[in-house]
């Protein structure tokens, strides 16, 4: 497509004015802002957090001036916040437990979101047998409920942070897949589309360069509160003892925790995973909600 | 045949064939994926002679796959879970008051959750931009993001152990003997325990219906209809109820769809607040390999999110006037 | 004392960026028992002036001066509660589109009810029993209030919202665009109604339109607003025969009229004002040719004229004869015309060619009955069309909304499935463009859509949009960017430059159907359906587009398909007119021959259905029963004959063909055409406005 560079270098130049526009809506709504600071710092955490992690979160043990293991301490100078009930450093456990909780969040939204917007618009494109297969699979999906299936396959098959990335984008693509096709059936009928195809446009064009950039705010949408749920679904997984074992992740830190019977003294260890978790998926869901406004021209008046 | 007649035959073809399809499933996972637990639970060697043959012969352990399969679809559809492994009782007896005890702290707090966000969603959207409806975004915002275990985990800390109001665990006191139904759930004691996982539910829920009632409000307000409404003199309150009657439908078939969903949402508050519900039964059962409870569990669970989304489709078709159901024009 | 007194009203809307000062000083009386009317194009101010004195400005609306008194009260100065007192009781209103207006889950009847019983304390019964009454006056069934307004259609929707508006018996009633978006014969029984209510009872009404026609037929006075402001009042015998204004003059004669077919309308050049900032001088000055420095200084006062019930705002009141005479002439406005555009220009070779075509939809059945092997049942959407256009010929196709109009077109398009009949385009057989060769038929025939604001993708810039079809027929880069440019500044979007990078939201409706306009020319086809193209354009734009596609049939020999309901338009354009019915043609010939004989009943009063400009010409109305039928069970016979005021027992018999009636140069599927049958002139067809109208009404 080497005619097409002109058209392309225009795009570009446009590109970075759109995205501009499409970014403005967080300045201008303060708990997207706040929702996007959480998420920078949650991002750093991802990525740096085990290089900065004082101790190992699983092989240190942490002793005191007289080697005496720390069991169960709240914060002090040796340990910032507090040791587990094993002696093991919780500041440390934190920094380390953010990557997983990224990983799974980032991969498992980002599958969601791609799987449910492609399945959603070709569904919703070509209509007929296509439709009615890939919907009644959505409908398959959504009546197999999520939390015991999910439990059931961990129960056979070894966690590992991968497995669980895919079991979760496998469980939860059907809701963009869904919102998408809804949106998708009713573009088809804009007039746009059928003067695309008036002008010879094939089914490839008309889908991916008409109908899909009219939809794609949605599937952005939908893949950042991918993000979330896949993270509040591991978590939960984590914390129901489903977790994969070889890794501290913030849910699996909640079930030490609480197996462990010590929810009632060592808030220490209980705050870090907890309040990690929750503002993370409370910010990507402050995020998504200011971008909702700003795409859903129907909740939009005019102001 | 009516349109909605056909509408309904159809649904309900889908309904069971998708039955058909979550059963395979359970019996693909339980029985045919390496390393079958049924099969290691006989080697294990924990069971006695008698149980182990009157395993093999209720599940048809020695016969073709096809055959258990038949004999297995027979059983579940039919509802005859046989017996706990663990417990040696029917499983039937051991999750019907587990299934009651979720459905006492599911079905009002949904109900609660659905009225009250419901109405305060129509409010704060009918007020857009208002102080309140900042607040109300955030807060229902953070609970329904956040995962149930987490928002529990704090209000145990706050209300049970910081503020000594209520009881951390369980349904009722240690020291309760309860006989009969309205003994079980009709006291204060069970009231004291039921007070926190209602509250938490109640509020894990809200964000949804906050929502999905403001956004329909906001929607309908600049509609042409209630501009006509209001032209006819109807006062701010009575154009309110007209936008929010509007906006019903959504509503109403996402309480069929949570409804459905409800024994797997909670499965998370069972545990930390160790509600003797379904959802913790099929934890514990899991853990402690009690096949024929997991299997009667899951089963529950799918079926009753597969009614409800029937259920959901329905009310849906019934509740809007503009979806022909009369039979008669196309 | 006036009913309604308006004095120098301002209002404003607040904008993301900025403000709109939507109302600039308008000021108007009506008195009570007066029909008033308030025209104007779209932004002129008028719905926003209804809106103000209803208390119904959108939030960010704000009344900043001015006062609106009714009975002696000042209604701005009302409190919420009071105005809910007056609204309705007094003063009730008549929405823009019925089609939203009614609460979808509430059934008609209640909805009804509901304003009665706001306002008055009586029984449920009693109310009902109004408004049993109320359907029955605005010539709806009593027995239907229990419907909900889906199982309506658009017109008796109209009548719902009409007969809520005379629920109780108010003094003013504003009706607000009461017919745009119905069918020109919907339209004529409404304003019928709305003519023969007013005679019965003594309400005054405020009528908002952009028709001055719809005005001319209803109203005693009016205003012409633009720009927030009024350019001219008074009495309606006095403003329309003989404008003094610019924009009145403009306006009138930008509305096509279909006896005309020599006479084009004149387009007023260029788009509606900047309202950003208050006008400072003539709100009109920057379109009207007459204007001077003087209307850049000021704006003119509207001033008396003498001995008459007529006031304009304009410097030069006293050229006034002068100038409309002038204004009569495109010339005067800037506007070359072809003089060798109209009349017997050559028609080329035959470009697109259909016998028997037909579409038909076929309804979804349920298993039971595709296992018995029921024959399903059919939409004809299209029945048996056989039609042929020239190159350089325009053929017309009327019809209202559901007669299959649309579908045809997109059908000889290939945009759907033909199922009957045969496509001959280009001397060749469609079969044999379909057999994997259809990129060739796409680049020879192109079809425009109706709505301007859909028929672009909105992500994409213009110089894509218009680019597109080139990249899909394999041009390479330089024609492509080339011809982009030739072909936008050939639809009037000068210079291009300004243009290539915008996006449609950029652009006004009139500069988005240019642009897809030039979508369609890009690929310099030799065939063109245009769908309704103008519907959604303000009368001046409308004109600069029929002009456009006129010349485009003369000068590049492209052969027009021209579909519309709107009759005055299609005359103007049109080589060749064909009259579409429930899916078929019911009528074909030379524009000329139909407009001054038409032979089909139908056709007459598709016709006589068009409201006149011209106060001071009666017109007859021919006023049909009932709506079309459902194109599922069609009666056999002659399709129209149920609402056929002169149908006989033969016509329910067998269907006439197309050849039954005419002439050389015309054709009509009709056993009895009009002006041919001793029977005729005694049917109904020939009646008084108000006393031919629809025969439910029972007193």
């Amino acid at each position: 497509m080497s005619t097409e560079t002109i058209t392309w270098r225009d795009r570009a130049a446009t590109v970075g004015e759109k995205v501009q526009n499409q970014l403005a809506f967080v300045l201008s709504d303060r708990m997207a802002l706040v929702g996007v600071l959480v998420m920078v710092s949650f991002v750093f955490l991802g990525v740096f957090g085990p290089m900065l992690a004082p101790h190992d979160p699983i092989e240190d043990d942490i002793r005191d001036d007289e080697g005496d293991l720390l069991r169960l301490e709240g914060p002090s100078s040796v340990a910032p916040l507090g040791t587990t009930v094993y002696g093991k450093d919780i500041l440390s456990q934190f920094l380390a437990g953010a990557r997983p909780t990224l990983i799974v969040g980032l991969f498992g939204g980002l599958g969601t979101g791609v799987l449910g917007f492609l399945v959603g618009l070709v569904s919703g494109y070509y209509g007929g047998w296509v439709d009615e297969v890939l919907m009644r699979l959505t409908d398959l999906t959504f009546s197999l409920p999520f939390m015991p299936m999910a439990l059931l396959l961990l129960t056979f098959v070894t966690p590992s942070i991968w497995l669980i990335t895919v079991i979760i984008a496998g469980f939860l693509w059907k809701m963009p897949a869904r919102v998408v096709r809804a949106e998708v059936l009713t573009l088809r009928e804009r007039t746009f589309v059928k003067s695309a195809r008036a002008s010879g446009a094939g089914h490839l064009r008309t889908m991916f360069f008409h109908v899909a950039p009219n939809v794609l705010p949605i599937g952005f949408l939908y893949t950042a509160y991918g993000v979330a749920w896949a993270i509040a679904a591991a978590a939960s997984l984590a914390f129901l003892g489903f977790g994969d074992p070889t890794t501290t992740s913030w849910g699996r830190m909640l079930r030490m925790v609480f197996d462990s019977g010590n929810i009632r003294v060592a808030w220490w260890w209980v705050f870090p995973p907890a309040i990690g978790i929750a503002a993370v998926t409370t910010s990507v869901f402050l995020i998504g909600r200011a971008y909702e406004e700003i795409i859903n021209p129907e909740i939009q008046t005019e102001q | 045949m009516s349109d909605f007649q056909r509408f309904l035959a159809k649904r309900i073809g889908i309904a069971i064939g998708l039955t058909l399809i979550a059963v395979t499933i359970i019996f693909v996972v339980l029985r045919m994926l390496p390393g079958s637990p049924f099969e290691s639970l006989i080697t294990a060697g924990n069971l006695t002679q008698g149980q182990v043959d009157e395993i093999m012969a209720l599940y048809g352990l020695d016969k073709p796959i096809w055959q258990q399969y038949l004999i297995y679809l027979r059983n579940i559809l039919t509802f005859q879970f046989g017996y706990s492994i663990l417990q040696s009782q029917p499983v039937w007896d051991i999750l019907a008051p587990k299934l009651a005890n979720t459905l006492i702290l599911l079905v009002p707090a949904l109900v609660t959750t659905a009225v009250v966000s419901t109405l305060l969603g129509m409010y704060v959207g009918w007020n857009r931009g208002s102080k309140a409806e900042t607040a109300s975004i955030i807060g229902t915002t953070f609970l329904r993001s956040t995962p149930v275990f987490i928002t529990a985990i704090f209000f145990v800390i706050i209300f049970s152990y910081t503020l000594d109001l209520v009881p951390a665990f369980g349904m009722r006191s240690i020291t309760a003997t309860p006989d009969g139904l309205l003994d079980t759930y009709m006291s204060m004691d069970f009231l004291h325990h039921y007070i926190l996982p209602f509250t938490v539910t109640v509020l894990f829920y809200s964000g949804d219906f906050l929502l999905l009632a403001r956004n329909g409000v906001v929607e309908k307000k600049g509609s042409e209809f209630l501009k006509l409404h209001r032209a006819k003199g109807l006062s701010e309150n009575e154009q309110l109820m007209r936008a929010g009657r509007n906006s019903m439908l959504p509503v109403i078939t996402y309480f069929a769809l949570r409804l459905g969903m409800i024994f797997q949402g909670l499965i998370l508050l069972e545990v930390v607040f160790a509600w003797p519900g379904i959802g913790r039964a099929l934890v514990l059962a899991i853990q402690q390999q009690d096949y024929p409870l997991v299997q009667a569990s899951v089963f529950i669970m799918a079926l009753a999110v597969i009614i409800m989304n029937l259920v959901a489709d329905v009310l849906y078709a019934y509740f809007d006037p503009t979806v022909s159901v009369s039979g008669g024009g196309a | 004392m006036s009913l309604l007194e308006i004095d120098d009203l301002h209002v404003t809307y607040s904008t993301g960026d900025g403000s709109v000062h939507a109302i600039n000083g308008v000021s108007f009386d009506i008195d009570e028992g007066v029909n008033y009317g308030l025209a104007g194009e779209s932004g002129s101010g008028k719905s926003t002036a209804a809106e103000a004195v209803l208390g119904l400005l959108p939030e960010n609306g704000t009344v900043e001066s001015g006062s609106v008194t009714f009975k002696g009260q000042d209604l701005l100065a009302l409190s919420e509660r009071e105005r809910r007192d007056v609204l309705w009781e007094d003063i009730a209103y008549i929405p823009q589109s019925a089609m939203d207006a009614l609460d979808p889950v509430m059934t008609t009847g209640a909805q009804i009810r509901q304003a009665i019983q706001t306002h008055r304390n009586v029984t449920k019964s009693k109310a009902r029993d109004r408004v049993q009454e109320l359907f029955d006056m605005v010539g709806l069934d009593p027995d239907r209030i229990d419907d909900y307004p889906h199982e309506f259609s658009g017109g008796m929707r109209q009548r719902v919202t009409i007969a809520m508006a005379l629920a109780l018996d108010p003094d003013l009633i504003i009706a607000d665009e009461p017919t745009t978006g119905l069918d020109v014969i919907v339209q004529d029984k409404i304003i019928d109604k709305i003519i023969e209510i007013q005679d019965r009872i003594d309400s005054s009404l405020l009528l908002i339109t952009h028709e001055v026609g719809v005005i001319a037929e209803t109203c005693d006075e009016l205003s012409i607003l633009y720009g927030g402001k009024v350019m001219e009042q008074g009495s309606v015998d006095n403003v329309l025969v003989n404008p003094t204004n610019p924009y009145t003059m403009g306006l009138k004669n930008s509305f096509p009229e279909i006896d005309n077919v020599d006479e084009d309308p004149v387009s007023i050049p260029g788009s509606p004002p900047d309202l950003s900032e208050p006008p400072t001088g003539c709100a009109f000055r920057d379109r009207c040719p007459f204007a001077d420095e003087e209307c850049y200084e000021s704006h003119p006062d509207l001033v008396d004229l003498p001995n008459r019930n007529h006031r304009s705002a304009c410097h030069y009141v006293d050229n006034a004869a002068q100038m409309r005479r002038d204004a009569g002439d495109p010339r005067t406005w800037g506007i070359e015309t072809d003089t060798a555009s109209d009349g017997d220009h050559e028609r080329g070779e035959v470009i697109l060619e259909t016998d028997g075509l037909e579409k038909w939809y076929t309804q979804s059945q349920s298993l039971l009955d595709r296992i018995r092997g029921d024959e399903p049942n059919h939409v004809r959407a299209v029945d048996g069309v056989s039609l042929s256009v020239r190159k350089s010929e325009v053929l017309g196709i009327a019809g209202e909304s559901g007669c299959g109009k649309s579908t045809l077109g997109e059908t000889v398009a290939l945009l759907e499935e033909p199922t009957g009949g045969s496509i001959t385009f280009d001397d060749t057989d469609i079969e044999e463009y379909q057999d994997g060769n259809m990129k060739a038929f796409r680049e020879k025939a192109q079809i425009i859509f109706q709505d301007p604001f859909d028929s672009l993708n909105p992500r994409q810039t213009v110089r894509r949009l218009v680019g597109e079809p080139l990249a899909i027929h394999d041009r390479d880069r330089d024609t492509r960017a080339r011809r982009v440019r030739e072909t936008l500044e050939r639809v009037g979007l000068t210079p291009a430059e300004k243009f290539l990078d915008q996006y449609p939201h950029e652009l006004s409706g009139g500069q988005r159907q240019r642009v897809a306009i030039a979508r369609a020319l890009v690929l310099e086809p030799d065939f063109l359906v245009c769908d309704e193209p103008a519907s959604m354009l303000d009368v001046s734009l409308k004109v600069n587009l029929l002009n456009l596609l006129r010349r485009l049939a003369d000068e590049e020999d492209i052969g027009i398909i021209y579909i519309s309901h709107d009759l005055a338009s299609l005359t103007q354009v049109s080589d060749r007119l064909a009259i579409m019915y429930l899916g078929r043609i019911i009528e074909q010939g030379d524009t000329e021959a139909i407009v001054e004989s038409p032979k089909h009943p139908y056709t007459e009063s598709l016709l006589r259905a068009a409201p006149e400009k011209d106060p001071s010409v009666s017109r007859d109305r021919v006023l049909l029963e009932g709506e079309p039928p459902n194109p599922v069970d069609l009666p056999s016979g002659c399709a129209f004959a149920p609402r056929c005021p002169k149908a006989q027992d033969e016509c329910y018999r067998e269907e006439p063909g197309l050849d039954a009636a005419g002439g050389p140069n015309q054709s009509a599927a009709c056993y009895f055409p009009v002006g041919e049958d001793p029977v005729a002139d005694d049917g109904p067809a020939t009646d008084d406005a108000g006393t031919g109208s629809t025969p439910q009404e029972s007193d």
